[in-house]
C-alpha cells in the first residue's frame, strides 16, 4: 500500500510542472504586452516610457525561463505577485474570497448527498412506479438545464413571485440556499442516476434473494444494497469535490456570491493576469490533489485496483 | 416516504421563518439609498485611476466644478487669473474640514497638487499636470498655482473627478501618494465607512460636510456583477437605483422593458458623448475622400437610433453635439442618402459589377469593422452599416475582438474601420482632441492620411495654450470643420445616461460628467 501511494505522489510532481508552466505562459499566449494591459486597465495611456518602465517593474524584460522560475519558486511560497487592478497581493485577495465558495461547495455537497440519497431510496423502493418516474423525469430536466438559465428561474420564482428569499448577495445565512440548490442541482441529477441504477442493479442479486428468503426485514435489505451500491458514487463524489469548488464561477456571478468563481471573472474582464495565473494553477493542483485522494482511497477499500497499477 | 414528507415540511417551515424575519426589516423607515452597480469600488485613491469615479466624487472634492452653466466655485470661493494666464490664484473657502478632523488650506491644497505633479507620468494624458510649474500658499486660505504655459482649460480639468480632487495630508504615505495611502479623508459629503471587496461599499454623510447635508444617512452600493440578477434585485425592491452609461450597466432592450411596465421612473440625460465610426484615412481604399464620403451618406442613422439604441439616442448630424462647448458651427449634415453614396463612389471609379458589388482595377470594394465584442450593442450597429454598406456595393467585414486585442489594433492602425467614442462631457472638446496627438488612439491613426495631419496636430497643440478666446473659438471652428469635410468620422448618436429607479425616490439628476451620480440630492418621499 506504502508502494502505491508513493508511486502515485512521485507521478504528480511532472503534472504539476506541466500546469505550471501552462499556467505561466497563458500570459505570453495573448497578443497583447502584459506591460501595456498593466497600463491600460489603470486607465494610463501606454506611452513608450510607460510601457518601457512597466515591463521593468514587472520583470518582463528578463529572459522567458528566468522569470518562469522566479514565478514558481514565488508561487511555490504562496507569492502569486500583485494584482494588476488594486496592486494587493494576490494570495490575500484569494485567501478573501475562499471562505465564501467553502461554504457554498459545502452547504451544495450536503444538499447534493441529502436529496439524492434520499431521492435514490425512494426510486428504487418504488421502482417502476409514478413518483419512480417523477423523479427521474425531474433529474433528466435538472441535467438538461443550463445551471444560469436555472439560477435565474429559481431566483424570480422565490424571490420576486414568493417573496421568500433575497435575489443575491451575501448579506443573512438564508442567501447561500439559492445559490447552493442551483449548484447542486446538476451533481444531484448525476447522482441520483447513478446511485438508483446501482441499487436496482444489485436489487435483482442472489444476496437479496437469499435475504428476503430468511425474511430480513425490508428497511434492514434496503440498507445493505444501499451499502453495496456505493462505491462508484462514492469515487465520482470524491471528485466532485474540485468541480464544486471550481464550478462555482456561473454561480458566484449571478448570485453576486463574493467567492473565487467571482474574484476569477472579475480577472478575466480585468485582464488582470497575476489572479487569472493564480487561479489557473490552484485550481488545476486541487484537481490532482483530489484526484490522488480519490484513487487512494478507491485502493483501500478496493484491493483489486492496487494490483492492476 | 415519511422521511420525504419531514424533509418537505421542514423546508416549509424554514422558508415561513425566513419571510417572517424578511418582512420585519421592511418596516423601518427608509434613510439609506441602495445603488446596485456591476463593480466594485475598488481603490478610491484620488489621485490614482482604478477606483470607480462614481465613489471617489462621493468622498472627495475639487476647487471648482463643471456645471451644465460653466465652471462655478466649489471649495474655492473665488479666483483670479493673471494677464499672462500664468498664475491662477484660488481664494479658498474657510469652514471646510476633512472627515479626520484635519483643517482644509491652502497647505493641504499644495500638498495634493505637489503630489499630483510628483506622478506626472501618470497624468500623462491629461495636459495640465504637463504644464504645472509650481504651487505655492500665499497665505492660510490663499493658493496660487502657476503654469509652464496659459492653457485655457485649466479650470475645467481642476474641475474633473480626478486627479485634482483633496485628500487629507494625513493619509499621505512618506509626504507622497504615488505609492498609495493610508486612509480616505477627503471633504465631501459622504465618508466611506464599510467596504467589503466584491460585495459591498457603505458611505455615510458627512456630519462636518461644509455644504448642505445630504438628505440620507447612507448609501449601500451594492456589487452585482449579472444584469438580469440586478434587474429582479431592483423588482424584488432591494435596490432602489440603478445609474449608467453606454450600457455598462442597463442594456436598451432592459430599459425599454422596465419603461413600459410602468413601475419604474426611467431618466435619460441630455447628450453627453459622441457615438461614431473611425474611417482610416491611411488604408489604400479609404485613403479617397470621396469613399469616406461615400461611406457618410451610405449609413442610415435614424435606422440605428430607432432599431439597436431604442430611440434612446439621438442622431448625430455632426461628430460633436452642438451643446459641447465650441461645437455649434452648423456643419451640413449628411443625411442618409443611398443614392448619392452610389454616386460618390461611381465617380471615384468604383463601378458596379454584375456580382452587387464595385470593383475598380479589378479590385474589389471590400472594407473590414473591428469591434468590441464585449459589447453586445456594439455588434448589432455593425450588422446595420454592414447591410448598408451592401446596398451600395460594398462588402464589409466585421469582426469582434476582445478588448485589449481591439485597443493594440488602434495603436496599430491596423483598422478601416472601427468604433470611437469621445470621452463625453466635461472632456470634450479639449481632452478628447489633445488625445488625437497621441499615437495609442484609434483617432490618430485614422487621421494619418489626411494631407494636413501635421498642421492639425499643431493647431491643437496651439490652441491648448491659445490666451484669446475669439482666437480659440476660430480654431476650433477650423479644426472641427476640416475633420467633418474630411469625413474621417460617421457620426451615429450622442450617448446619454441612464437611470432607472423606484418611484419613492426623489431628487434623481445628472451630473455633467456620465462617470457621476448625484447621490447627495437624492432622498426617499415620506410615507
Amino acid at each position: 500500500m506504502r508502494h502505491y501511494i508513493i508511486k502515485r505522489l512521485l507521478s504528480i510532481v511532472p503534472l504539476l510542472i506541466g500546469i505550471s508552466f501552462l499556467a505561466f505562459i497563458l500570459i505570453n499566449l495573448t497578443e497583447s504586452d502584459p506591460a501595456e494591459v498593466a497600463l491600460r486597465v489603470n486607465e494610463i495611456t501606454p506611452t513608450e516610457t510607460a510601457v518601457a518602465e512597466m515591463r521593468e517593474e514587472l520583470g518582463l524584460d528578463k529572459p522567458f525561463i528566468e522569470r518562469y522560475i522566479t514565478w514558481v519558486t514565488s508561487s511555490i511560497k504562496g507569492d502569486f505577485g500583485n494584482s494588476f487592478i488594486n496592486n494587493q497581493p494576490v494570495i490575500d485577495e484569494i485567501a478573501q474570497a475562499l471562505p465564501a465558495t467553502l461554504l457554498l461547495a459545502l452547504v451544495s455537497f450536503v444538499i447534493i448527498i441529502v436529496v439524492s440519497v434520499s431521492a435514490s431510496i425512494i426510486c428504487t423502493m418504488y421502482e417502476g412506479r409514478m413518483i419512480d418516474r417523477a423523479i427521474r423525469g425531474i433529474v433528466f430536466f435538472g441535467e438538461a438545464m443550463p445551471g444560469y438559465w436555472i439560477g435565474l428561474l429559481l431566483m424570480w420564482f422565490f424571490s420576486i413571485k414568493l417573496n421568500l428569499l433575497p435575489t443575491s448577495g451575501m448579506s443573512s445565512w438564508t442567501s447561500v440556499i439559492l445559490p447552493a440548490v442551483t449548484l447542486a442541482l446538476a451533481y444531484i441529477s448525476t447522482y441520483v442516476r447513478l446511485l438508483r441504477n446501482n441499487m436496482v442493479q444489485i436489487k435483482s442479486e442472489n444476496f437479496v434473494l437469499y435475504a428476503k428468503a430468511r425474511g430480513m426485514k425490508e428497511s434492514v435489505i434496503l440498507k445493505r444494497i444501499f451499502k453495496n451500491s456505493l462505491q462508484s458514487a462514492i469515487t465520482a463524489l470524491g471528485m466532485s469535490i474540485p468541480k464544486l469548488i471550481a464550478g462555482t464561477v456561473i454561480v458566484e456571478n449571478i448570485f453576486a456570491w463574493p467567492g473565487i468563481g467571482r474574484l476569477s471573472v472579475t480577472a478575466i474582464f480585468n485582464y488582470d493576469y497575476p489572479v487569472i495565473q493564480a487561479y489557473v494553477f490552484l485550481m488545476a493542483v486541487l484537481f490532482v490533489v483530489c484526484n490522488l485522494l480519490a484513487d487512494i482511497v478507491t485502493a483501500i477499500l478496493d484491493p483489486r485496483m492496487r494490483k492492476e497499477v | 416516504m415519511r422521511l420525504l414528507n419531514i424533509g418537505l415540511l421542514s423546508i416549509l417551515f424554514l422558508l415561513l421563518l425566513v419571510s417572517c424575519s424578511n418582512s420585519e426589516s421592511n418596516a423601518t423607515v427608509r434613510d439609506e439609498i441602495v445603488y446596485a452597480s456591476s463593480k466594485d469600488i475598488r481603490n478610491i485613491h484620488p489621485h490614482l485611476y482604478s477606483g470607480e469615479m462614481a465613489a471617489q466624487n462621493m468622498v472627495f472634492e475639487s476647487l471648482v466644478i463643471n456645471t451644465e452653466d460653466g465652471i462655478k466655485p466649489w471649495l474655492a470661493e473665488s479666483w483670479d487669473i493673471s494677464e499672462d494666464g500664468l498664475e491662477y490664484t484660488f481664494h479658498l473657502r474657510e469652514d471646510v474640514i476633512f472627515s479626520d478632523g484635519e483643517k482644509f488650506n491652502a497647505e493641504a491644497v499644495k500638498q495634493n497638487m505637489d503630489a499630483i505633479m510628483d506622478n506626472e507620468e501618470r497624468h500623462a494624458w491629461l495636459d495640465l499636470v504637463n504644464l504645472m510649474e509650481e504651487n505655492i500658499v500665499v497665505d492660510e486660505y490663499t493658493y496660487k498655482l502657476v503654469l509652464k504655459h496659459p492653457y485655457y482649460p485649466t479650470l475645467t480639468e481642476l474641475g474633473l473627478t480626478r486627479p485634482f480632487r483633496f485628500l487629507s495630508p494625513n493619509d499621505f504615505v512618506d509626504g507622497m501618494t504615488r505609492d498609495g495611502i493610508s486612509g480616505y479623508s477627503g471633504t465631501g459629503p459622504w465618508v466611506l465607512s464599510e467596504h467589503k471587496e466584491n460585495q459591498e461599499a457603505v458611505f455615510t454623510a458627512n456630519k462636518d460636510y461644509w455644504g448642505e447635508q445630504p438628505k440620507m444617512n447612507t448609501v449601500r452600493w451594492k456589487v452585482i456583477p449579472d444584469h438580469q440578477t440586478i434587474l429582479l434585485a431592483l423588482e424584488k425592491g432591494e435596490v432602489d437605483l440603478i445609474f449608467g452609461s453606454d450600457g455598462d450597466m442597463i442594456d436598451l432592450d432592459s430599459f425599454s422593458a422596465l419603461e413600459e411596465q410602468g413601475e419604474y421612473v426611467t431618466a435619460i440625460s441630455d447628450p453627453i458623448a459622441s457615438r461614431a465610426i473611425l474611417l482610416n484615412s491611411n488604408r489604400p481604399i479609404l485613403g479617397d475622400v470621396e469613399v469616406r464620403e461615400a461611406l457618410q451618406y451610405a449609413v442610415d442613422k435614424q435606422s440605428i437610433a430607432d432599431g439597436v439604441l431604442n430611440g434612446s439616442e439621438s442622431v448625430a448630424p455632426a461628430l460633436l453635439s452642438a451643446t459641447v462647448p465650441y461645437s455649434d458651427l452648423g456643419l451640413v449634415e449628411r443625411k442618409y442618402d443611398p443614392d448619392k453614396a452610389s454616386e460618390l463612389l461611381e465617380n471615384a471609379g468604383w463601378k458596379l459589377n454584375n456580382d452587387g458589388y464595385r470593383y475598380k482595377d479589378g479590385e474589389k470594394l471590400e472594407l473590414s469593422l473591428h469591434y468590441n465584442s464585449d459589447n453586445a450593442q456594439e455588434k448589432t450597429i455593425s450588422e446595420y452599416i454592414q447591410h448598408d454598406l451592401k446596398e451600395i456595393g460594398t462588402e464589409l467585414h466585421i469582426t469582434g475582438e476582445q478588448k485589449q486585442a481591439f485597443l493594440d489594433r488602434q495603436k496599430s492602425g491596423e483598422f478601416d474601420l472601427q468604433y470611437s467614442l469621445s470621452w463625453g462631457t466635461p472632456y470634450d472638446p479639449q481632452s478628447y482632441l489633445s488625445s488625437w496627438r497621441i499615437p495609442a488612439h484609434g483617432d490618430y491613426q485614422a487621421q494619418t492620411g489626411l494631407d494636413r495631419k501635421g498642421w492639425l496636430d499643431e493647431t491643437i497643440t496651439d490652441l491648448m495654450i491659445e490666451n484669446d478666446e475669439s482666437n480659440r473659438e476660430a480654431m476650433y471652428e477650423e479644426i472641427l470643420t476640416y475633420i467633418h469635410d474630411e469625413a474621417v468620422y460617421i457620426p451615429l448618436t450622442y450617448s446619454r445616461t441612464k437611470a432607472v429607479y423606484r418611484p419613492k425616490l426623489q431628487g434623481v439628476t445628472f451630473n455633467v460628467s456620465q462617470y457621476e451620480v448625484p447621490f447627495e440630492k437624492m432622498y426617499f418621499e415620506t410615507e
